[in-house]
């Protein structure tokens, strides 16, 4: 008897897709729709973590070594800071090298350029550039940095790279804060349209409930056809828009690859190490959805 | 069969739409409920599907106290009512076959007996050619002959026609009796509300009229009063 009804209910809900097929072909449109939303916004989060990402990996602290220091010393100091766990590596750079490089930054300034010939040395010290392996580890870093001893060391101030760093972090803290109310309110959007276009698909049947609750048909012969037909739906749409939404992101790689150049950005990737909790997920929500919004209308319809 | 003691009926407080009615309609019998719009018809045949509860009184239908009848009771109800109305409402996006076949569906019946008894079904009301149509396809006495037939196909002990030739001409409208009166040959009970005098006085059978929400004539072999 169960399975009997089971089958019937699976034989409606296909009769009713079939035969309204233009109102499916609607309803699964406006989840594609909504669909795509969610997941555009998905690619903005990524984009926008990847950006923040590649800001934090510029961020580096120097330590300047006496210019009278020995090389022989910098290079085993540069080892020891090399052993450091929260450090990624460690650049050495020359006085020679330091000047080379002040020359050319300050290549438009003639007037620093001669002030810096008039001098009879080299004025800049021999510089350790040491970038972390997290900007989180920043703390941390200073503190070991703090701790070593050595006799070469000219200067070791932190705090500058601390002020910058809280900076950049407050700044990407509201950055998040901000794309995750964004992102809440835009799903919340998304999430009323699917729930009122359901609801309004099955307005369309609102005639056909009365009927079939007049002939006697119980609650479960009446909504199980729509929670089925909602199921459908979500599936074909989440299907639909694995198959439209990959050929797009194959389309943006290239434009964000040459935006983040010399950044590890990959969007296809991503979907595709994240496949079946993203579009699982997005299956379950709408899904839920879907068999909420169609349970509600029905019932409001079978009150007779 | 039917019974009803010192029903009420009212939508707002103060005017009732049905006041102290009491009826018994017994098994086989072909009764008529006549009166003007607004009399109260519809609301009697609203309490006997189960659609609206009494205010005050009791209704029984074969033994069954449906007063307080619940939700989850009502289905039970109406698989033993056959009910047929002036729109018809027939689903549109099913077959004639389907229409009636989907009433014994909700009832549980198996495949292989649905397709033994509608065809049959089909037959009795002379649509048998035209099953495999949809409604919009079949005319309007068509139509009410699938309802008919939807109607009929669990075998209910009672037939509830509420207005059933409303939407008909005459002709449709004589067919569509004959084939009333046909089906309480088989012992069926049914009820006919209407308000077409032609139809009500041709039939020469029990006509219980109803004004105001009260019964003011009850009467064997009766004719349309008012």
């Amino acid at each position: 008897m169960f399975f009997l009804s089971f089958l019937r209910i699976v034989k409606f809900g296909l009769q009713d897709i079939s035969r309204n097929i233009w109102l499916s072909v609607v309803t699964v449109i406006i989840l594609i729709l909504a669909l795509f939303s969610i997941n555009m916004l998905l690619v903005v989060k990524v984009v926008g973590e990847a950006a923040i990402g590649a800001v934090k990996s510029k961020i580096d602290v120097s330590l300047y070594v006496k210019p009278e220091a020995p090389e022989k010393e910098i290079l085993a100091l540069k080892a020891e800071l090399s052993n450091i766990s929260s450090v990624k590596s460690v650049r050495y750079i020359s006085q020679e090298e330091a000047l080379e490089i002040f020359k050319k930054t300050k290549s438009n300034n003639p007037e620093v350029l001669t002030a810096l010939r008039e001098l009879d040395k080299n004025p800049l010290s021999p510089t350790l550039v040491i970038t972390p392996k997290s900007s989180d580890n920043m703390e941390i870093l200073t503190h070991e940095l703090n701790k070593i001893e050595s006799s070469i060391i000219d200067s070791r101030d932190f705090s500058n790279y601390k002020i910058m760093l809280d900076r950049i972090n407050a700044v990407t803290d509201r950055v998040t804060q901000a794309g995750l109310i964004l992102a809440g309110i835009l799903i919340f959007i998304t999430l009323m349209v699917i729930f009122n276009s359901v609801r309004v698909a099955i307005y369309t049947h609102n005639a056909e409930i009365s009927i079939m609750r007049l002939v006697g048909a119980s609650n479960s012969f009446i909504y199980m056809p729509f929670l089925l037909s909602g199921l459908v739906y979500s599936f074909v749409g989440v299907m639909a828009i694995v198959l439209f939404f990959y050929p797009f992101l194959s389309l943006l790689q290239p434009y964000l690859e040459a935006f983040f150049v010399g950044y590890n950005v990959n969007i296809v990737n991503y979907f595709n190490e994240h496949f079946f909790i993203i579009f699982g997920l997005e299956f379950l929500g709408i899904a839920l959805v879907n068999i909420l919004a169609s349970y509600f209308a029905a019932r409001k319809y079978a009150q007779v | 069969m039917i019974k009803l003691f010192n029903v009420y009926k009212s939508y707002c407080a103060g005017h009732p739409i049905l006041k102290d009615i009491n009826l018994h309609i017994k098994p086989g019998e072909f009764v008529s409920v006549v009166g003007q719009s607004g009399s109260g018809k519809t609301t009697l045949v609203k309490l006997l599907i189960g659609e609206e509860r009494v205010d005050k009184g009791k209704v029984v239908i074969g033994g069954w106290d449906i007063t307080r009848l619940s939700r989850r009771e009502v289905p039970d109800l109406r698989r033993q009512i056959g009910v047929i109305f002036q729109d018809f409402k027939l689903l549109p996006k099913k077959t004639l076959f389907e229409n009636v076949a989907f009433a014994l569906e909700v009832c549980g019946q198996s495949g292989k007996r649905i397709k033994a008894i509608v065809p049959h079904v089909m037959k009795i009301v002379g649509l048998e050619d035209k099953a495999n149509r949809y409604p919009h396809e079949v005319s309007g006495g068509e139509k009410q002959r699938v309802a008919i037939a939807r109607a009929l196909v669990h075998s209910p002990k009672v037939l509830l026609a509420d207005e059933p030739t409303g939407n008909l001409d005459a002709i449709n409208a004589g067919e569509i009796t004959d084939l009333l009166l046909h089906i309480n040959k088989f012992g069926t009970t049914v009820i006919l509300v209407s308000h077409n005098k032609e139809i009500v006085n041709r039939l020469n059978r029990r006509v219980i009229t109803i004004d105001n929400g009260a019964i003011v004539s009850d009467r064997e072999n009766g004719k349309y009063l008012l």
